[in-house]
Parts: C-alpha cells; structure tokens; sequence
C-alpha cells in the first residue's frame, strides 16, 4: 500500500514538473531541515531564513542557484542548487528578521518579548551567523511579536504594539524616536514609505502614518468596515499605494495619502480564513504595476493584479498561482506557506517557503501576455 | 559492405503500407539517399511543426541539426534519406487502438494533453508520425548498411496508451516491434538508451518480450520519479562527469552484447546528460558526448552488429548551441563509419 502511495505521489510530481516547464521561466526547490517562516534579502543573490520552534533554531543564510541569475547565458551555468553560506543558532524561535541595509547584520525577535537579537553575518572569512548585540523593546512583556522595518544602516524600527513603536540608534541604543497612540493595538506590520515617513499596519485594521521627524500625532486610518466577525488585517504599502487584506480575504486598495478612501476592492480566492498574525502575508511587487502577492491561507502563493479590481466589491481571481510546495508535499498535514518575498529587481521572481520546510524560488510565466 | 542497389524508386516506395514483412526488402521511404556509400542520414522537414510561441520544446532543433550538418560538411544532402509518414497499421504494434484514434481525432482529454507537455494539434501529430517514421527508416537502413543516425527521435516516455514527457507515440518501441518481426526467429533488438530520463515508456512496453532488451542509463533524481524496469536500468547520481559516465557505460555494454547477442541496436543518444542542459543534472562535456557515441557505435558494429542511433532529448533555450550539441553523434557515427571502412 505505502509502495503504491509513494509511486501515485511521484506521478504527481511528474504531472507537475510537465506542467511547470510551461508555466514557470525558472523553477528551484530547495529543502530545509526545518521550516522557516521569515525570508530576507541580504543582497540581490542571497536571502537569510530561521526556524520557529520553541527551543534552539538555525539561522541561514542562502544563495540562490546561479543558475537563475544566468538569464540568457543560461549554459554558462550549471548551478541549479541552493547553497548554505552561513549559518548560526538563535536560542527560541525567530518570528520576525530583517537585514539592516548597507551592513552584514541583520535583527531578529522571537515573538515571546519585544526584544530584539542582533547578529552579524559572516565576517573575517568566517561562515558563522553569531549574536553580536540586542535592542530592547519598550515593554519586556509582550503578547505577540515585534515588528522591525530598517531604513538607514544605524537606525531601527520596531514595536510590537501601536502602543511601543520606536526607534532605535542601532549602535548605542539610544531612542530616537517613539510613537505616541492612544491605543495598543497589535500591529501586523511596520515598513517605511520614505526615509522618515512609516506605516504601522494594526491587525484590526487601523493604520497609522507618522513621520520620525517630526513629535507630531500620527495620523490614524481606521481600519476597513469588515463584513462580521472578528478579522484579522494584514498591510502593505508600495509607491504610494496601500493595500490591506483581511482574513477572510478581502482586500482593500487605497491611496496612501487618502487612507479613509477605497479605490477598490476585491474579494480574492482564499481557502481558509487564518487567524494568526504571523500567518499572512500580502506584498506589492516592487517591479511589475498593480501586482500582489499573497500567501498564508493554503499552500499556494497567489498573484493578483489589482488594476483590474472595482469599486464593487467582486469574486477576483488570481492571475497566477504556484502551487508547488502543496503538490510536492510529502507530509499528512496540509502544508500552508509561511512566508514569501519578492525579487527586489527581477519582475516576476519571487522565493516561497513552507510549513513542511520546502523553499522555491521561482520565476513565474504571465499567461495572459503570451 | 555488400554493394546495394536501390530496388524501389522513390515513388513507388511511397505507397507501401507498414506490414511487418521481415524478409522485405522495402525501406519505409520517400526518398533514398541517393550517396549509397556514405553514412545514412534520415531526416525529413515535417520533422518540425508550428507551436504556440514561447512553447518551451526546442522544436527548431531538428532543421537546425540537418543546417549544422550541412555546414559543417559533416554530410552532404545526397546522404540524407526521406522517411514516410507512420502508418496507423505501423504505429498499432505498439500504441492501442483507442489512444491511436483519439491522437488522430483530437479527442485526447485536457489532462492527457498536459502530461505530454503539448497541446493538441494535426501538426503536433504529423511530425511525431514522422518523427516515428524516421526511427523505424534508420532501422531498416542500419540493418542494410550496418549503421545510420536519424536526426530526430528518442521519445521514449510514451506507453501504448498515452503520450507524456514530449512523447506521443514511442518511436524506438515501433521500430524494435517493426524490426523484430512476427516469424520466428524473430530478431532480437537491444535498445541502449543514455538520454538522461529513464525509457519509461520502452520499458513498459517490452517488459515481457525477451527479444528484446532494453537497458537505461539515467539520473534517479530526473523526471520521471515513477520509474518503469528496464531489463537493465542504471541509476546515477546528479552531478556525474564525463569519466564516470563513461566507465559506467562501458561496464554494461560489452557484456550486454555478448549474453544477449543482438541482431539490431536502437542507441537513443539524448545530449541532455550535458551539463548546459536545463533539465538534466549530469554534468557531461561536449567531448564526453562524443567519446560515449563514438564508444558505443564502435563497440556495436565492431561486433557486426547494425546500429541506429536517434538523437534523444535535450533542452536549452539557445536552438543553435542545441542542435550543435545533437550534432555530435552524426559526428562521431561519420568517424565510425570512415574508421569501419563502411
């Protein structure tokens, strides 16, 4: 029986390696010992990933196969694996990792605290990830985890709560900056749109806008009337858009400077309705118009592209899908992807990773422009 | 070699069906090469067809294969023999009726059609028949003249009933079932098969007959992961370079032709262990290539054994690198066929 399991598995696989030789310009899988829910690009070649069990957990760093970088002298090269460059143990599990830009360091927080770890990547010829420093968080005692975006090579912000966002000078610690709110709500995420300009996304929907400069009141957009229940918002802002999507998918576009105002919205083809925060993730594409990304709610990674969303809020479907960590999973359990990023320059290139520890990377085709 | 006078015209020849007549001496041609003591080359233009753009199947190899060829003065034009089209009586040796109709009618299923990595098409069809006609024309020629190479073929992943992997009918089983006759003794045919994916669909299909055997030099970890048995499969690992691969070879070949004593080899010759080849992970070199091909076309006819070669798979984006590639084994079989004083 297990024998005729195994061989109506690997015709699957054949199945969908056929497949993706049309539907895919450059495929890789790569298996890591244990499941990553962070990706981060270190450079344009190389990304950083950690594990999230409860007790000690790798933290790679990867480069990708060159052969993706081969482009049109694919035959110069035959390097089609990923390689493991360096490497480190980080005592509990990694929630949140982000590389300080311009530096070979990056910061990690483990979800339990709003503490942050700070570690430098290799150095002096050395393949070690090591701990060189920590940033403490505003309150010891957190709920969730901290969300960090980097903007300057010195500068970090971070916070796990509306309520204990601040920035922080990397070196001496000192507290630039600190976001003041009246409420606490648990943020989902934290990027800047500028160099001093940041967006704290809030699960419950309400965004803040604040500016590092200045000791203004933030500027708060609540968050999107929800069709009932208790949801969950995920954000992401990208050359002066936003958009937010629910648990239940729906998604919501608006203009980063008229936040209160929709300029549409859409109902994506979503398989379950998550509700942890570090489940979801939605991402405008830095280098294709009006693309999204979204992942979290199964095993597949869904592209849409937004420009052809209404004000009416409709059934959309994806304009491209890769399902290949739920085809090749071998594990019981359904595998759900943890985390995907895109390509910062390659249009449509992006790395996915899984719950069974699968990660791709993958250069998807756009069918409709054949 | 014994001297051969072209009994059929080219005309006349076009006419005839593809029954399994061992003892005729009609070749399943529209032309003859008309050069009778250089090396046969089969090649036919339909081996090529129109295929929605971006389709990632190199198909353009095949005229640009005979182009290089050509060129290079590897061969003149005068060597090439013209294949007819595969017969549906000539294909039914191996390919179930059903699957035969719905391949002729356009009703293979979306699912079918997926695996086989085309969408349907008359012209998909066409140049696979040719393509089949091609292999089983090498075949009778090899048997005449001892050696001969087609410019196309190898697609060894279809099953009687369904095509996949690039493959809709499998063009070395209709030739080694064509060839091998229905009287006995019925010739017997190895099938030596170094294209980088198993001979799944060869495998199969020949499992039970003992004329003929089939052996299968692949990488595990390449497509397909369900794996058919070969009579003789190697399995290797990724990354294997060109003095491995051959010791490899050389391991089985020799012996393979002593115990089993063919009276015809198919040599499936496929470039994708190349390590440029976008799909396979083997890590040959251009001269690893040819000192395979030229290894085991020496081995077989220094036996005075015929061998038809095919040119297998292989993928890359760049069509010209790609059929140069291909065009190792008509360079290699030249050399044997100059050294054999053929």
């Amino acid at each position: 029986m297990a024998e005729m399991e195994e061989t109506d598995f690997n015709d699957i696989l054949d199945d969908w390696f056929i497949e993706s030789l049309k539907t895919y310009k450059d495929l890789h899988v790569y298996q890591l010992e244990h499941p990553t829910q962070v990706i981060e690009w270190t450079s344009g070649r190389t990304v950083c990933v950690a594990g999230y069990s409860s007790s000690k957990n790798e933290i790679l760093e990867l480069h990708l196969p060159l052969k993706l970088f081969a482009d049109e002298n694919k035959g110069l090269c035959a390097e089609r694996d990923f390689k493991v460059v360096h490497g480190g143990f980080a005592e509990g599990p990694v929630c949140c990792l982000r590389h300080v830009p311009g530096t070979r360091c990056v910061v990690t927080n483990d979800g339990l605290s709003s503490d942050l770890q700070v570690w430098t990547v290799g150095g002096d010829d050395s393949d070690v990830i090591r701990r060189t420093g920590s940033v403490k968080g505003r309150r010891s005692v957190s709920e969730g985890g901290s969300r960090i975006a980097a903007p300057l090579s010195s500068q970090l912000l971070h916070g796990a709560r509306s309520s204990d966002v601040q920035l922080t000078q990397l070196t001496s610690g000192q507290i630039l900056y600190t976001l003041e709110t009246d409420s606490a709500d648990p943020l989902s995420s934290l990027q800047f749109v500028s160099d001093t300009v940041f967006l704290a996304g809030c699960c419950n929907g309400n965004v803040y806008i604040a500016d590092t400069r200045t000791s203004a009141a933030p500027q708060l957009s609540p968050g999107p009337a929800a069709w009932g229940g208790s949801v969950l918002w995920w954000t992401d802002a990208s050359a002066g858009r936003v958009i937010r999507l629910s648990s239940s998918g729906q998604a919501v576009v608006s203009d980063l400077r008229d936040l209160g105002e929709a300029v549409s919205w859409a109902q994506l083809d979503v398989q379950s309705h998550r509700c942890n925060p570090d489940d979801v993730r939605v991402s405008w594409a830095p280098a294709l118009d009006n693309c999204i990304a979204v992942s979290g709610f199964s095993g597949a990674v869904q592209i849409y592209k937004t420009s052809v969303w209404g004000t009416e809020r409709q059934d959309v479907q994806p304009l491209f899908e890769h399902r290949g960590h739920a085809v090749s999973s071998q594990s019981d359990d359904d595998v759900f992807v943890t985390a995907h990023v895109w390509h910062p320059e390659r249009p449509r290139t992006l790395l996915s990773a899984a719950s069974d520890g699968s990660v791709h990377v993958w250069d998807w085709v756009d069918q409709s422009e054949l | 070699m014994t001297y051969i006078t072209p009994m059929f015209s080219r005309r006349t020849v076009g006419r005839l069906l593809g029954a399994a007549f061992t003892s005729c001496r009609c070749f399943h041609t529209e032309l003859v090469g008309q050069e009778s003591s250089a090396l046969p080359i089969v090649h036919h233009s339909s081996y090529a067809c129109e295929l929605p753009a971006n389709h990632r199947f190199p198909m353009a190899k095949f005229p640009r294969l005979l182009h290089f060829l050509i060129k290079d003065q590897v061969i003149t034009e005068k060597q090439v023999w013209v294949p007819e089209i595969a017969s549906e009586a000539l294909l039914s040796c191996v390919h179930t009726e059903e699957y035969l109709n719905n391949l002729m009618n356009g009703t293979i299923n979306e699912r079918e059609q997926r695996r086989t990595g085309f969408p349907w098409s008359e012209g998909i069809v066409t140049r696979c028949r040719y393509e089949t006609g091609g292999t089983v024309l090498a075949a009778e020629v090899a048997l005449q003249r001892g050696l001969a190479c087609s410019t196309a073929g190898g697609t060894h992943h279809a099953f009687p009933s369904y095509g996949s992997g690039f493959c809709l009918l499998n063009d070395l089983a209709v030739a080694a079932k064509y060839l091998m006759g229905i009287s006995s003794p019925k010739r017997k045919v190895l099938i030596v098969d170094l294209d980088v994916h198993q001979g799944d669909g060869t495998a199969f299909i020949f499992k039970e007959e003992p004329c003929v055997f089939t052996f299968s030099v692949h990488c595990g970890k390449n497509f397909p992961l369900r794996k058919q048995q070969s009579d003789l499969d190697i399995s290797v690992d990724d990354g294997l370079e060109d003095k491995e691969y051959l010791s490899t070879v050389e391991a089985h070949l020799p012996w393979l032709l002593e115990t089993f004593g063919p009276d015809l080899v198919l040599y499936d010759a496929g470039v994708d262990p190349h390590w440029e080849d976008e799909l396979g992970r083997l890590r040959l070199t251009d001269q690893g290539l040819y000192q395979r091909d030229l290894y085991v076309m020496k081995t077989v006819v220094s036996r005075g054994v015929p061998v038809a070669a095919v040119i297998g798979g292989g993928y890359s984006r760049d069509i010209d690198k790609l059929a140069l590639r291909h065009s190792i084994l008509h360079r290699a079989a030249t050399q044997v066929w100059r050294e054999g004083g053929m």
